[in-house]
């Protein structure tokens, strides 16, 4: 016994495997399915034959696909944009860390542990920040003291900024913001441009205020660092000493 | 039958015509072209949802849900002022094509 319900079931999920995803798209074809069956069943065919030639004519799964996709195209790159403002570049995968210093690898095992100790289930680029102060205390005390800043300040702030959540048991695992994510390429990025082959604390601090959006570059900003000063200083601090060349 | 490049161009201004006499959904408007056409123009019934979206994401047009007499949903799309200047326009340079090819045809059989 044919089933017409079913059969549009079958019909969405088909659909769906070709990738015509988004529920508007799906919905209207699905209402415009439906407006020809009852056409061709006034026009006197059974439910079966009607659904049959109705589904034929709405198209096939893979050449709607070719269709949707034309505008799919610009529709993603926009929203891409749009999620990228609301929320951070999503879709930046998290870098590979081959060119990390030791010290900057043991930072980013320190993140998880400052987020834990706020009760966050995810490592945002204030973690990262905090991180860095405990695991460099030296090479990052004296940045940030040609930058005007202190450590404590710093922290003080971030904390302001944030808050603790309620507690609550947080994953063995928690991952890395969109925003946290989006720091570390930069962070590598800004090695490369300063021609250094192993990412540093410094260029880590560089990456999260060269980000720009998240809780790091905003805290950092509103104690008036700057990127321009703290990429020379640590071009000054790299630099061979003038005196002993 | 008409080549596909054709029916792909036809579509925004046929679209932008016929909505310029009111709102309507898109079950109804590739019946209509169909009709209208006495089933010269058959869009393949899927293809035209890509179009009028891409057509609203333009801000030609715009859509809302009402629905049937039967109470089905449907989705109606109108016209939005920039979609009545782009049908003006369309409409100035498919005369332009069409006035420049019968001027051709007339010289030639006169």
């Amino acid at each position: 016994m044919f089933d017409l319900e079913q059969a549009i079931a079958e019909w969405r999920r088909q659909m769906l495997a070709a990738g015509i995803k988004s529920p508007v798209p799906l919905e209207e074809l699905e209402l415009h399915l439906r407006e020809e069956i009852e056409q061709q069943m006034k026009a006197g065919l059974g439910e079966q034959e009607a659904f049959e030639l109705a589904a034929q004519r709405t198209g096939r799964a893979a050449a709607l696909k070719k269709e949707f996709k034309k505008i799919g195209r610009l529709d993603w790159e926009w929203l891409r944009k749009l999620k990228s403002i609301l929320f951070g570049a999503t879709e930046v995968p998290f870098p590979s860390l081959d060119d990390f210093a030791p010290s900057a690898r043991q930072t980013l095992e320190i993140a998880p542990e400052e987020a834990r100790r706020f009760h966050h289930d995810f490592i945002g680029t204030e973690h990262i920040l905090l991180g860095i102060i405990k695991s460099q205390p030296q090479a990052i005390a004296s940045l940030m003291q040609k930058l005007g800043v202190t450590s404590d300040a710093v922290r003080l702030e971030i904390e302001k900024f944030v808050g603790t959540s309620p507690a609550h048991a947080v994953a063995a695992k928690i991952p890395f913001t969109p925003r946290a994510r989006q720091a570390l390429q930069l962070a590598i990025n800004e090695a490369k441009a300063l021609n250094q082959p192993v990412v540093r604390a410094e260029h880590l601090f560089l990456g999260l205020l060269r980000e720009g959006g998240g809780v790091a570059a905003l805290v950092l900003k509103n104690l008036g660092v700057r990127i321009e000063t703290t990429r020379e200083e640590i071009l000054r601090e790299m630099r061979p000493d003038p005196g002993a060349g | 039958m008409i080549r596909k490049e054709l029916v792909a161009a036809s579509a925004e201004p046929l679209v932008l015509s016929l909505l310029a006499k009111g709102e309507s959904y898109g079950y109804a408007i590739i019946q209509e072209v169909k009709a209208r056409s006495e089933g010269k123009l058959n869009w393949t019934d899927g293809m035209l949802y890509p179009v009028l979206h891409r057509m609203e994401h333009r801000g030609l047009i715009k859509s809302r849900w009402g629905e049937s007499e039967t109470g089905r949903k449907r989705k109606y799309y109108s016209l939005k002022k920039d979609g009545k200047l782009a049908m003006q326009k369309h409409h100035e340079h498919w005369t332009l094509v069409h006035d420049v090819l019968s001027g051709l045809k007339k010289e030639k059989y006169v």
